[in-house]
């Protein structure tokens, strides 16, 4: 198309715009709505009004800290074990995999097309103080005769582990896949032991991948709530019960903003952080070559 | 020197015969620590699919009680499960095509044309994906409030194409970037003007990364509840219908619901490895290219 | 003692409580009025029609019987016939005016619905619901704000005659205009009697240190607040702000100590048919339905007495059907209609005449004191002003970790 042709300039731009203009309308533009709610004071008997009214922002702080804290130590346990689980797993099929690599994957996979609801209300399930589960810890020894594991912090964690497990997988299965061959042989020639070159090869080379599945764990991870409902106590409330609560129940919206906003910011701080200990480039996905 | 690097030549292999046995151990210990991750991630979904069978007495199903195919006769029997899985397909087919486009494009654009504030685009559309489901669904029920506009099918399109886009981008730009444009130089060296060679030429080598990403964002919008529960009004999708079913009994037919879904996907994936497998075996046969 | 003398005794009570409060209810009148000329403005500018006191919302006017009505209701709150998944009584109903009823299960929680809803009922928009079923304290609030139309009360001759004398006058509606009651519940000690070694007969049994950590109590304020007041021995109708505040702290008290595992609306049924909890606060119709399914259940009816509520039927602002809504309201008014309902739901039926047709056809259900309870015990919490029930709502849910 000649038109195009001698506009060659305007083309991304063009390509750009529908799905840009989206995000700006839907993104960008409610994030403008919700950094007013949480300005406004009132409440639904009264009407909203805009204030500046910046008393939202310290007094969810002043209220909700336990709640915050505890969304990030989840958030971080769950990433842990995630990297603890999911790391081998991901070694054992790229390297061990052979012809069942695919299949393989599939099988970690495919359980995430069930409802994201249901696999938790199936824990529920498992993990109930008479199910065979919780007998045979006890039996064992490692649970008391009246402990249980519903309704626990272990119970929250466990579950939101499980849930983002394969957004660790993925990623660190993407690059540990990619490393040539020739590499971890030039790695043994040079080291000799299989440890160095795991820590000297494997690992460097893995990170791209880490850094991903670590970022797409721990973010939705922390803004989790449906297993702390589910799986827990008020104990174990995160930020996220508290804003939809807020919300969705008690309609007190600037509240509910601000704590939208300070969780955000808290996020991003920590993308940022991890961001400049690997490197932006990884964090984008851009490779550089 | 040379006694020194003779030695080093020597342990290492006196080490490696050591570490036969041990390493022999750490493959297999490696094995069964895949293996019991593996049951791990299956074992909610064997619960599942075996509930699907249980025989509730009596209205909670919550218990085991007894075997029965009965449920699966009637998959359907729960009032409102039909409607709200007809309301999930019906914004996940339309919130995929939008998506995909709209995504589609801006790789495209993103991998392909060097323009300004290209690294400020990538970071915009990453900032979606990096925001909690909770704020995302929060903030667009704010925008929605704001102009009194009610929530109900149109709030929960909107919202899942907004979310889909970023997911979409970031699929199709990582199959973008491996992409070899000498093809497309060949078709334009034939002849082909732009717009041809992008039909005929490009979109069918990207169709596999788009055919992923529109997968991805179809399940994510089946999937979602989090960003849904906050914009549907009234509307019922699958996920909030498991919601509400869930405070009261967990009918069997949500099991069954959930198991057929879990089924289909294993099938629709087994067949795209099985395609694969036999994509890569004709490639082999295929006599290379002077 | 017959019928009639418990309605009595019930119907003295609420006497007694009305001219009692009358110089409080004044004064909450005049606040209510302060506040509803800042609400009626608020309301005016976003451009909606005006809405604060039962006097001010609108009669229903007359219509054509429609051809669809939007009906929504908790779940599990009217009668299915298990082996075709139908609901009677809207068979019935569509037999009669032919209008086919859309139910939709959507309630599960009167704070929830509330978030959920406010925003379209304030621009006086139903969402299409053309009824909704709310407990009394959020009927009360859905008048204030005026999301809800007046009945019409001529076309609902059944529901004058035949609604029970309990239920027929409380303190936020006295005619019945917008409001009319569904059913009524019992806030009840349900407990597993193989693992509590014995009977429960007393709410503070569900601060036992025995049974820590398998105690659950429900998230309606009033349900637990009251029933926890009663414990204490205080008359929830009489409560002041701060013995309910103090009540509150009991609770969060024992939450965090882990005493109570966690806060529920209808999902407790699942915790207790399980195992996973042992004593709890729940309501009587479910009571009846888990006892029949498992053997190790029981209830109590708690002997400091216990909370009674009841879920109104209300027709939103904006309902496009109002009109054959109201037929709907009449419709199950008929105390043959009644008793199917009830005899499925098993909560109280606010119908006169329906535990007649139902000592004939089924005893244990007319018989059944959770279906047909004794009044004498049981109790209301009290409709505290706005602020205070702000304050005591907040206090309530930071308790319960939200």
């Amino acid at each position: 198309m000649s038109f195009l042709q001698r506009r060659r300039g305007l083309l991304p731009y063009l390509l750009l715009a529908p799905g840009l203009a989206w995000l700006l309308l839907f993104f960008l533009v409610p994030l403008y709505y919700m950094a007013r709610q949480s300005l406004e004071e009132g409440t639904i008997f009264t009407g909203f009004e805009f204030a500046w009214n910046f008393q939202s922002y310290t007094d969810a702080i002043a209220n909700y800290d336990e709640q915050i804290l505890r969304s990030f130590l989840y958030g971080g346990m769950a990433t842990l074990i995630a990297f603890a689980i999911g790391f081998p797993l991901a070694y054992a099929i790229a390297f061990r995999g052979g012809r069942w690599k695919n299949a393989l994957l599939l099988l970690v996979i495919v359980p995430f097309f069930v409802t994201y609801l249901i696999r938790t209300l199936s824990w529920q399930t498992i993990l109930e103080d008479n199910g065979w589960v919780v007998n045979a810890l006890q039996f064992v020894g490692i649970l008391a005769d009246d402990g249980r594991l519903l309704a626990t912090t272990a119970a929250v964690v466990a579950g939101i582990t499980y849930n983002f497990l394969p957004f660790m997988i993925l990623p660190v299965y993407a690059s540990l896949e990619r490393i040539d061959g020739r590499m971890l042989e030039a790695g043994y020639d040079l080291y000799g032991t299989r440890r160095a070159v795991f820590t000297r090869v494997t690992l460097p080379l893995a990170a791209p991948g880490v850094v991903a599945g670590s970022l797409l764990t721990f973010i939705p991870a922390v803004g989790d709530f449906i297993n702390a409902e589910l799986l827990g106590t008020p104990r174990q409330t995160m930020i996220g019960n508290v804003i939809q609560s807020r919300y969705l129940e008690l309609t007190d919206y600037p509240t509910a903003a601000a704590l939208s906003f300070i969780l955000m910011a808290l996020v991003l701080v920590v993308v940022l952080i991890w961001a400049r200990i690997v490197g932006t480039e990884s964090l984008m996905g851009v490779e550089a070559r | 020197m040379e006694a020194a690097s003779a030695r080093a030549l020597v342990a290492p292999v006196r080490h490696r015969r050591l570490l036969g046995a041990g390493r022999w151990l750490l493959d297999q210990v490696l094995n069964l620590y895949a293996a019991l991750a593996l049951l791990y991630l299956l074992l909610p979904i064997g619960i599942i699919v075996l509930f699907s069978f249980n025989d509730p007495v009596g209205r909670f199903n919550f218990t085991w009680q007894g075997f029965t195919l009965d449920n699966w006769k009637e998959p359907f029997g729960v009032p409102g499960l039909e409607e709200a899985l007809v309301n999930s397909m019906e914004i996940a087919a339309l919130s995929t095509v939008i998506a995909t486009a709209l995504g589609t494009m801006m790789a495209l654009a993103l991998v392909r044309y060097p323009f300004r504030a290209r690294a400020a685009t990538n970071f915009f559309i990453f900032l979606p994906l990096a925001t909690p489901e909770v704020v995302l669904g929060a903030a667009l029920l704010s925008l929605f409030i704001a102009v009194s506009y009610s929530t109900g099918f149109t709030t929960i399109l909107i919202a899942h194409v907004m979310f889909n886009i970023s997911f979409v981008v970031v699929t199709v730009r990582s199959r973008l970037i491996g992409f070899d444009r000498s093809l497309e130089e060949a078709a334009q060296d034939l002849g082909a003007n732009g717009f041809q060679t992008f039909i005929r030429v490009t979109l069918p080598l990207i169709a596999p990364g788009v055919l992923a990403a529109a997968l991805l964002a179809f399940a994510l919008s089946v999937d979602d509840f989090v960003i849904t529960n906050f914009n549907a009004g009234s509307t019922v999708t699958f996920p909030l219908f498991v919601w509400g079913a869930a405070r009261v009994a967990i009918p069997p037919q949500i099991y069954i619901i959930a198991t057929m879904i879990f089924f289909v996907t294993l099938v629709m994936m087994l067949l795209t490895v099985v395609q694969q497998r036999r994509a890569a075996r004709m490639s082999a046969v295929r006599p290379e290219p002077v | 003692m017959s019928k009639s003398s418990d309605w009595d005794i019930e119907r003295a009570l609420d006497a007694m409580q009305a001219s009692g409060l009358s110089r409080r209810t004044l004064l909450k009148r005049t606040g209510a009025g302060a506040l509803s000329l800042g609400l009626v403005g608020f309301l005016a500018a976003c451009g909606d029609d005006d809405g604060g006191g039962t006097s001010e919302a609108q009669v229903i006017p007359k219509a054509e019987i429609s051809e669809t009505l939007t009906f929504a209701n908790w779940p599990l709150y009217i009668d299915i016939d298990e082996e075709t998944n139908q609901r009677p009584t809207l068979q019935k109903f569509q037999r009669e005016y032919g209008t086919r009823v859309k139910y939709v299960e959507e309630i599960n929680d009167n704070v929830e619905f509330f978030g959920k809803v406010r925003q379209q009922y304030e621009q006086g928009n139903s969402g299409g619901r053309d009824l909704h079923v709310v407990t009394d304290w959020l009927a009360a609030r859905m008048d204030r704000l005026g999301y809800v139309q007046r009945f019409d009360k001529e076309e609902m001759p059944n529901a004058v005659r035949n609604i029970e004398d309990a239920v027929a006058s409380p303190d936020f509606d006295p005619e019945r205009e917008i409001s009319m009651p569904w059913q009524s519940g019992q806030v009840l000690l349900i407990y597993r009697s193989d693992r509590t070694g014995g009977e429960l007969t007393s709410i503070n049994d569900l601060f036992d240190p025995k049974f820590k950590g398998r105690v659950t109590m429900l998230t309606e304020m009033r349900d637990t607040v009251g029933s926890v007041l009663l414990g204490e021995g205080i008359d929830p109708e009489d409560a002041t702000k701060d013995q309910a505040l103090a009540a509150i702290e009991k609770v969060e008290k024992a939450s965090r100590d882990g005493q109570i595992r966690r806060f529920t609306g209808n999902e407790y049924t699942r915790d207790i048919a399980r195992g996973d909890s042992v004593a709890i606060l729940g309501w009587s119709g479910d009571a009846v339905q888990l006892i029949a399914d498992n053997e190790n259940i029981a209830y109590s009816q708690p002997e400091e007495g216990f909370m009674i509520f009841t879920d109104s039927m209300q027709i939103p602002v904006g309902a496009p059907n109002a009109f054959t809504a109201q037929k709907m309201i009449d419709f199950v008014y008929q105390p043959e209609i009644q008793a199917a309902i009830t005899e499925y739901v098993n909560y109280v039926p606010p119908v006169k005449g329906a535990r007649e047709i139902l000592q004939d056809r089924s005893p244990e259900v007319a018989e059944n004191e959770l279906i047909f309870p004794d009044l004498a015990q049981a109790h209301n919490f009290k409709t505290f002003s706005e602020d205070e029930e702000a304050e005591i709502e907040a206090a309530f849910q930071r308790a319960i970790g939200a």
